[in-house]
């Protein structure tokens, strides 16, 4: 493909980058036929706004198009979407050549762009929703939507052609020279999957910014990843909503809590451990508790339940002194959603060490859970006193969810030691 | 050694430590949803709300003051689901936010009785 730009309308052009052979993103997403790095100049009546830049390894390419758009020193204004390394790779240099233009950035991106430069007195301008700038006959306006992915980041919205630059908002991992959503071959696969690794983790966040876009008149959506969406765009917004918004409605009542127990068992001693951790919570008043074997389905489907409860408790044995695969396959789909916050608890019978309960408990508190109360674990087969210990734990647990626990006092000495006494 | 009380409201769990324990020493212990990543006062997520006894604490360092302001703008947008963004924001200006009502849990000493919370 020459390397020119795209016209997406009579001022605003694609001056991205095409990166078909990448196939690990940020090591964590996978992409059949590469991505893209999409920029766009706009060019009003008083100069030309560069909206976004591409990675450094493909700079060359963005420098190409920028040139065949506009001189170096008709460059008024750089906006920054978000600063992440895919997007800002080429900033340095196009800062060098066009030592003129301004920089826009979301004002939560002040520090990030300090460390990302490396530089302390690195000229910028914040700018939140509702600020604009002018280019004489075209004016760009900044949406504050940050969290989508990362804490910096925004949208531009073009007013007078009403084209949405969404940031990786709406974006991609599609790579199709083609650029347009009506001429590119079937990426749909690639939308969803994006959805569902970049942006779900920040659900709440994903809502608020809906709410700022989805008033605006929409002719184009231009992301900085995948297709530029100019066929149905408010179809993709429509698509967040749904991804971002509940599946079938929830039965459990304003009042109540709810509170997931899963378990997995050898020989029955933990799944015995968890009926009586489930009786337990269920004698607190508004605590709906549910029991999920997880022999029985896997992390792919309970995230989804995880995604919507109050609290979480998960019992494993011990099988070579760590909790087995399916409890930890669970824990790191926690990674996909937003779990901060959430009651987590362990617990598990074991037969010589017993490390499972405490393993599972410090990575849930590495996830930022509320882990109020001390997992039990139990050697072998539960006695009737072990059991009711497990009894009691579950009602602690439906305590703490309820926020309804007794107070108690204890000094600093004992606290410790007994913490030390579970560790070891 | 003379002691002290520190209440984790979110918990219901009251301490008796001795003075000068920073709050980092036994938040997690009891169970408080008090989160930390660096431990040593440089990223800001172990913010945490005074309830009460804000004079029986350390005083706040310049280094501490400085995580404070950078993680303002970050709590501001957690709290923009709240809806009422603007009343927050008057709000939190008047009640002067930095120094006053939230600090860092693993720089803060306590010397007298306390009652906290997680933000």
């Amino acid at each position: 493909m020459t390397k020119s730009p795209v016209w997406l309308s009579e001022r605003v052009q694609w001056i991205g980058a095409l990166d078909p052979d990448m196939r690990s993103f940020d090591i964590i997403l996978k992409t059949p036929n590469g991505t893209t790095y999409n920029a766009y100049a706009v060019r009003g009546s008083d100069g030309v706004a560069v909206v976004d830049t591409v990675k450094a390894e493909c700079a060359d390419q963005f420098f190409e198009r920028l040139e065949a758009v506009a001189r170096y020193d008709e460059i008024k204004v750089i906006i920054l979407n978000h600063l992440e390394p895919d997007h800002t790779g080429a900033l340095p240099e196009l800062m060098r050549r066009a030592p003129q233009a301004k920089l826009y950035i979301s004002q939560s991106a002040q520090l990030m762009i300090k460390a990302l430069l490396n530089q302390q007195d690195v000229e910028f301008t914040s700018v939140g929703t509702g600020d604009t700038i002018s280019l004489g006959d075209r004016t760009l306006k900044f949406l504050h939507t940050p969290y989508l992915h990362w804490p910096d980041t925004q949208c531009t919205y073009l007013e007078e052609e009403c084209i949405l630059f969404s940031g990786d908002v709406f974006g991609c991992h599609f790579c199709d020279e083609r650029l347009f959503n009506d001429k590119v071959g079937d990426f749909r696969f690639a939308f969803e999957y994006y959805y569902a690794h970049i942006m779900r983790p920040f659900r709440e966040h994903v809502i608020n910014a809906l709410q700022l876009i989805e008033p605006l008149p929409i002719n184009i959506i231009a992301p900085t990843h995948g297709p530029i969406l100019r066929d149905k765009p408010t179809s993709y917004i429509q698509r967040y909503r749904d991804l971002s918004g509940q599946g079938l409605q929830s039965e459990v009542n304003a009042d109540e809590k709810t509170l997931l127990i899963f378990y997995i068992s050898a020989y029955g001693s933990t799944t015995q451990m968890a009926r009586m951790i489930r009786d337990g919570a269920e004698q607190v008043a508004g605590v709906r508790a549910s029991l999920y074997d997880m022999e029985g389905g896997d992390s792919d489907l309970f995230v989804d339940l995880v995604e919507d409860a109050d609290g979480i408790l998960i019992g494993s044995p011990t099988i070579n002194g760590d909790a087995v695969k399916p409890a930890w396959d669970l824990v790191s789909s926690f990674a996909k959603i937003n779990v901060k916050g959430k009651l987590a608890g362990a617990f598990g019978s074991f037969g010589w060490s017993g490390e499972a309960v405490r393993m599972l408990e410090d990575r849930m508190r590495g996830l930022k859970m509320r882990l109020p109360l001390d997992g039990v674990r139990i050697k072998l087969i539960p006695s009737l006193d072990e059991l009711e210990q497990c009894r009691k734990y579950g009602q602690e647990a439906g305590e703490h969810l309820m926020g309804v626990n007794a107070p108690r006092v204890i000094d600093m000495a004992t606290l410790l030691a007994s913490r030390k006494e579970l560790i070891n | 050694m003379a002691k002290a009380k520190v209440t984790f409201s979110d918990v219901n769990v009251t301490v008796n430590v001795p003075v000068g324990t920073r709050i980092i020493e036994i938040s997690e212990a009891v169970g408080s949803y008090i989160a930390y990543n660096c431990r040593e006062g440089d990223c800001g997520v172990c913010l945490f709300e005074v309830i009460k006894g804000k004079e029986n604490m350390s005083a706040i360092s310049k280094e501490e003051k400085a995580v404070l302001l950078a993680r303002y703008q970050e709590i501001m947008d957690g709290w923009r689901a709240t809806k009422d963004i603007d009343a927050l924001q008057a709000k939190m200006q008047r009640e002067n936010f930095i120094g006053k009502n939230c600090r860092l849990a693993c720089q803060t000493q306590v010397f007298g009785d306390v009652v906290v919370a997680p933000l």
